[in-house]
């Protein structure tokens, strides 16, 4: 149940919940609208003026001090302007105007953004007139000016997205998937005692153990499938465009070309993230059963197991952190930290056949070794008969 | 069946201690002696589930350290702590083991009903196991451990904790085998169990054998009248 279900269910909720929410945010933070308050309003009505006409700003009389007032949250920021304000002006010298804000209010920050937008505005309308009072083409302001171009592919950018959080799911639902069954196969048998009546039969160890081995990876690589499977079903149906809005709503101010993301796989990646999923399974199964032999009890495994997530968690969230990550070939050679850095450079549709080779190489080593030894663990009497 | 000079340490604890005995098919014999005896012990290391620290043993002509499998395959052992899957109904759990020991389709079939038919269990073998009650799982466990018919049959406290009927059952059952000619093996704490039952016992006390004898001999040598006072009479000695 729980290795079936829960992934079915889980996978799309988190990741379309999580996009759904992160669209419905940053929605919100611009469809907010602020409330901003001058002192001195009078001495630059022009300046008032252009932040004024800043989208979803609301201009409001405030009595007494301003600073009182945005730690209130009565408005969301406040700018005063010095009282020799004109004079500056007429004599070209740099003025400043104060904004009190709070920054550990998100609408505050959204203020503060719309009004840097209206004090550009404002000083490109003072630059333009004097500009022309010196009969100079304002142009000659405008030097030079980026044109952003992306080389990312739409596969890329998709994958970049992705790349993030599917690792992580893929490495955690091959532990969970096969966690029940591993616990329930090992300690599970000793605490209904079952296991002595098994080992009786004339079938031979090392085959007992292999069955149990079987057993754990076919229900851990079946719940790693159907989190893919419900997860791509998902995305199909309604994540892409929550994934574009998303994008797009927190590109729209920096620049204006469309990103339009892709979340197709090439049969080649599936086949590959697979056969990586694959080994990953059989290691992590192999672990499994042997930490949960060592257990007298099923509460017992699942207190040796909790602390294997940590080893899983950690190079996830090594890889994702460091930025712009450049992976010599040796990491491709440590469990579980090679398979997250293959499904993310696949996602991303690169294939470096080296990676590739070395990952599942290294995998296929590491989980032999792992059955190996819980074979070995599993004919120890010793730990059989702990009661 | 014969056990040679069997010895097993723990950590240097010895919990069987150069016990030697034979066991003839047709017979049942008696493995008597006070809980901690190192009767379940000695069973372990004869079902080939434990390595023997020294000495070996023979079933059925099969050497327990040189051919383990084939010893298992001989013989059926009733553990002290039973357990069934729960999740599987009683004829489920037989099937399953039956074919752990390599019987299938219609001769497992044929076996199953016939067991269940012997211990009584056909008002109840199509339900869950794990509503049944302490004799029922008994009886179930019984037939898991015969379910490959073996010649040499291991018991160890077969009625603990069983109300008179159901014992009574299992009592049965191991006579019905002995007339087949299978070799019966009884290991037990309760005396008035072996002294129904038993053509020979040996006594075990604190890993060691004490006495080996048929019943009438072993009464006669202590001058008791039944077989809790001869055991006692040995023990205290």
């Amino acid at each position: 149940m729980s290795s079936i279900v829960l992934p079915l269910v889980l996978m799309p909720l988190l990741i379309i919940g999580i996009g759904k929410f992160t669209v419905y945010q940053i929605q919100k933070s611009q469809e907010q609208v602020v409330k901003i308050a001058f002192v001195n309003e009078s001495i630059a009505p022009e300046l008032a003026d252009a932040i004024q006409k800043q989208d979803k700003t609301e201009v409001v009389k405030i009595e007494g001090d301003l600073s009182e007032a945005v730690k209130n949250d009565k408005i969301d920021a406040g700018i005063i302007i010095p009282t020799d304000f004109q004079t500056s002006l007429d004599k070209q010298t740099p003025i400043q105007i104060k904004v009190i804000r709070n920054s550990t209010s998100s609408k505050s920050t959204t203020a503060l953004s719309r009004i840097t937008a209206g004090l550009v505005v404002y000083n490109n309308e003072v630059l333009q007139s004097r500009f022309s009072k010196q009969k100079i083409n304002p142009t000659v302001l405008a030097s030079v000016t980026a044109v952003p171009e992306d080389v990312a592919t739409e596969k890329e950018r998709g994958g970049f997205g992705l790349g993030f959080i599917l690792p992580l799911f893929i490495v955690m639902w091959s532990i969970i998937g096969g966690q029940y069954t591993a616990i329930d196969a090992s300690a599970g048998e000793k605490e209904r005692k079952t296991l002595e009546a098994l080992i009786l039969t004339p079938v031979r160890r090392l085959n007992i153990v292999f069955g149990k081995f079987l057993a754990v990876s076919t229900v851990a690589l079946l719940s790693v499938v159907i989190s893919l499977v419900s997860l791509y079903i998902g995305l199909k149906f309604s994540g892409s465009s929550i994934y574009n809005q998303a994008s797009q709503t927190a590109a729209a101010g920096t620049n204006s070309e469309s990103l339009n993301i892709v979340f197709s796989l090439e049969p080649k990646a599936i086949i590959i993230l697979l056969a990586a999923s694959l080994f990953l399974v059989f290691m992590f199964s192999a672990i499994l059963l042997s930490i949960s032999i060592f257990a007298k009890s099923y509460k017992e495994a699942q207190s040796y197991i909790g602390p294997a997530y940590l080893i899983v968690i950690l190079p996830t969230v090594f890889v994702n952190t460091l930025p712009g990550l450049k992976p010599a070939l040796w990491f491709f050679a440590l469990p579980v930290m090679n398979a997250i850095l293959l499904y993310k450079e696949v996602l991303m549709g690169t294939y470096d056949w080296n990676h590739i080779l070395v990952t599942v190489g290294s995998l296929v080593v590491y989980s032999l070794v792992a059955i190996f030894l819980a074979a070995k663990i599993y004919s120890k009497e010793g730990i059989l008969f702990r009661d | 069946m014969q056990v040679k000079n069997l010895t097993k340490t723990f950590n240097g604890f010895k919990a069987v201690d150069d016990v030697s005995f034979e066991a003839q098919a047709g017979e049942v014999f008696g493995l008597l002696g006070p809980n901690g005896a190192g009767k379940t012990t000695t069973i372990r290391v004869i079902a080939t589930v434990l390595a023997p620290t020294s000495g070996t043993a023979e079933v059925c002509g099969f050497d327990i350290v040189k051919n383990p499998e084939e010893v298992r395959k001989n013989i059926g052992v009733l553990t002290t702590d039973i357990g069934v899957y729960d999740r599987f109904t009683g004829r489920e759990n037989l099937i399953y083991f039956g074919e752990l020991y390599g019987l299938t389709g219609s001769a497992l079939d044929k076996r199953i009903s016939q067991l269940s038919k012997l211990l009584e269990m056909d008002d109840f073998i199509d339900r869950r196991a794990g509503k049944y009650s302490t004799g029922m799982k008994q009886k179930l466990a019984i037939a898991r451990s015969v379910i490959h018919d073996p010649k040499v049959i291991i018991f160890d406290e077969p009625t603990a904790g069983l109300d008179v009927l159901a014992a009574q059952t299992v009592l049965n059952f191991m006579k019905q085998a002995k007339e087949q000619g299978k070799c019966v093996i009884l290991s037990t704490h309760r005396m008035p169990d072996a002294d129904k039952l038993c053509d020979r016992v040996a006594i075990i006390h604190q890993a060691k054998i004490i006495a080996n004898d048929t019943i009438d001999l072993l009464k006669h040598k202590t001058y008791a009248s039944n077989m809790e006072e001869a055991f006692l009479n040995l023990v205290k000695k």
